[in-house]
């Protein structure tokens, strides 16, 4: 028998946990969508009744929602899926269930890392699909262009009349953020089984106490290294000298590394955790 | 089945609950662990378990090491906490996510052991009263087939009919590949179903024997006066209940409290009668 | 059954299986309740019952068909007589010469008592 990881057994459990947890997540996905029919509904709806005409900028609040309120959705699935290993008696059953604890551990990045990052993208387009469409279909006067360049450096131009949220802001453009979400995951998660009580608050302070003190140190490093000195450009040394694409891939390098961290210390935190 | 070696166990490095504990247990027996409140009874059974990691020493469980939880050991356990949890679904739907990680998992023992308990199959956990559920869990136990069943304080919470309905269930697992062992205060439910007493005080097991070997180095019985060979004596309403060495052959029951107490006050003198 | 306080457990049992064959419940070459059933119908451990079965074994009131189960032996009924009157003359038999003697009551007593009492209880 295997003891670290059998694809059967990982079925099982993710049965398991889904008939455990899934009751609570299908009403925290409910909350989410009321959520986010509320935004769209209190944006929209003197334009679609027609009291108001419709402009481009009646559609700004989306992004900001997306990113926000996905912020607070995924997190909280997250910081909430390993709580329960505070509490002794559920504890004792989860610990005891015959899987391994890579299995277990897998359950938790699958639960709170894919299902719940897709399904918020999911509501989030569906949502955007149905008041869209309706505006759509209410104003064909109003028309936006945009142009981007395409991955094989065409430059393209879109002419659209209202423009759906994953269209206006296209996934290809956004590809170094999609670390971000994990990240994100990956903090709450490990926050949910390294506190016993309060995981969602314990795992916020640590997060901005933590990113303070980084924060200071780098200013205070750098006011030591270069306080009264004048930086001095060269041929050699460019002071551009990291391109925009380095810096981008410098950054999600950086992401995947911490998101990497997060989940071997989780792991790690439920292989030692005791009751 | 179970070997311990030199087990050293506290919940903080300064203060050891074990030191140095040894014991070997076999199948085909129903250990009775007794302690006073704090002796670690609960503790031993989670260092079986894997619930809780020791400082040293060596705990061999089936071959394996408890404290890798690994699924082939976790399938052959069936620890029955005292304080346990189950999810509110109904009883089918528990036994549907949790049933297949025991391959060895008998439904219609488990459905017997419900009607022996009288629990309606269809009903909810939980609307089920606290003895209602540790009867459900107790049959989900024995159903899994495992080797090893481990039960901290089984009867709390149970009705007067339902003690003797567990009596009778325990009395049927016994089988000579299984081993049971069963912590607990209260004496008077188990004292015939027990057949091998393990007490332990100060950090180590104060005693280990079967009920024979007990019975035929100390006798229990009714004196009027109190003589220098009994080794411990409670008033009673005719004289005195007394422990005194076996020097006749005599035959006598094994009264479990009397011994309890026999134990925790005059350990000197009874340690050389069972080494 | 209802076990009694001073007796070891092994031996109450015994007892219960002697009292079903002396009356008759269970006959020559009949088959036993197995060590699980009994175990499970009095609530206790099968490895005790295992002890009793052995007990029995030894006085030959049952024997032991192997992996078939246990059955009343052929001079049960002779030997559990023998085995019961053993342990009345060493266990109950003392108590009551010891109340016989710290009462003195004579043996001609006793005997017209004895008379009486079968007289009565078996030959109404």
């Amino acid at each position: 028998m295997n003891n670290t990881f059998n694809i059967q057994r990982f079925g099982l459990l993710l049965k398991r946990q889904w008939l455990e947890f899934g009751k609570i997540y299908l009403i925290s996905l409910l909350v989410a969508l009321g959520v986010i029919i509320t935004f769209y509904g209190l944006a929209l709806w003197k334009n679609i009744v027609g009291t108001h005409a419709f402009s481009e900028r009646d559609l700004h609040f989306r992004e900001p929602l997306f990113l926000i309120f996905g912020f607070i959705f995924i997190s909280i699935i997250a910081s909430n899926y390993f709580a329960h290993l505070g509490q002794k008696p559920k504890a004792i059953i989860d610990l005891l269930i015959p899987a391994s604890t890579f299995e277990k551990f897998l359950t938790g990045i699958f639960f709170t890392s894919i299902l719940a990052i897709a399904s918020f993208v999911i509501l989030f387009y569906l949502t955007d699909l149905a008041f869209v469409s309706k505006l759509r279909s209410l104003y064909h006067s109003v028309s936006s262009v945009t142009t981007y360049t395409d991955a094989s450096g065409k430059e393209v131009k879109s002419i659209d009349n209202i423009m759906y949220f994953f269209s206006k802001n296209s996934p290809n453009l956004f590809k170094p953020l999609y670390a971000v979400p994990f990240f994100v995951t990956s903090i709450f998660l490990v926050g949910s089984i390294y506190f016993n009580k309060f995981h969602y608050i314990k795992t916020a302070i640590s997060v901005m106490i933590f990113s303070g003190i980084w924060s200071l140190i780098i200013f205070k490093s750098g006011e030591f290294l270069f306080e009264g000195k004048v930086l001095i450009e060269s041929e050699e040394m460019p002071l551009n000298n990291v391109s925009r694409s380095d810096g981008e891939i410098l950054g999600v390098l950086l992401l995947v590394v911490l998101t990497a961290i997060f989940w071997s210390i989780t792991y790690v935190r439920l292989k030692e955790k005791e009751v | 089945m179970i070997k311990i070696n030199n087990l050293n166990f506290g919940y903080s490095k300064h203060q050891l609950l074990f030191k140095n504990l040894s014991m070997q247990l076999s199948n085909g027996h129903i250990y009775g662990l007794l302690g006073k409140n704090g002796a670690g009874k609960s503790t031993l059974l989670k260092n079986l378990a894997g619930l809780v990691y020791a400082e040293s020493g060596t705990l061999d469980v089936l071959g394996f090491n408890p404290a890798k939880r690994q699924p082939a050991l976790l399938e052959q356990i069936c620890f029955i906490p005292e304080e346990f949890y189950l999810p509110s679904v109904k009883i089918d739907a528990y036994v549907k996510a949790n049933a297949a990680f025991y391959p060895n998992f008998d439904h219609p023992y488990f459905t017997a052991l419900l009607a022996e308990f009288d629990i309606p199959v269809g009903q909810k956990l939980i609307n089920m009263s606290y003895g209602q559920k540790k009867k459900v869990i107790i049959a989900f136990g024995l159903a899994t087939n495992a080797k090893l069943i481990i039960m901290d304080e089984p009867t709390n919470g149970l009705d007067i009919p339902s003690k003797a309905q567990f009596r009778k269930i325990m009395a049927s697992a016994l089988t000579e590949d299984r081993c049971i062992i069963i912590s607990t205060h209260q004496v008077r439910d188990l004292d015939n179903l027990i057949d091998t007493v393990i007490m332990l005080d100060e950090n180590s097991v104060a005693l280990k024997a079967s009920v024979e070997e007990i019975t035929n180095k100390l006798v229990f019985k009714r004196v009027k006066e109190i003589d220098d060979k009994v080794i411990y004596a409670e008033p009673s309403l005719a004289g005195y209940n007394a422990v005194m060495p076996n020097f006749h052959q005599e035959d006598s029951k094994l009264d479990l409290e009397l011994l309890f107490n026999a134990v925790l006050a005059e350990k000197n003198k009874l340690k050389p009668i069972f080494n | 059954m209802e076990f009694r306080d001073n007796k070891a457990i092994y031996l109450q049992i015994a007892a219960y299986v002697c009292e079903h064959i002396l009356l008759g419940k269970w006959k020559v070459d009949e088959k036993v309740s197995s060590v699980r059933e009994m175990a499970v119908a009095l609530e206790v451990n099968p490895n005790t019952v295992m002890r009793t079965y052995e007990l029995l074994q030894s006085k030959n009131i049952i024997s032991n068909k192997r992996g078939i189960g246990f059955f009343v032996a052929e001079n049960a009924l002779v030997n559990v007589k023998d085995y019961l009157k053993t342990q009345f003359i060493e266990e109950e038999l003392p108590v009551v010469f010891r109340n016989v003697y710290l009462l003195n009551i004579g043996f001609d007593e006793l005997e017209t008592r004895y008379n009486t009492f079968v007289k009565e209880t078996f030959n109404p």
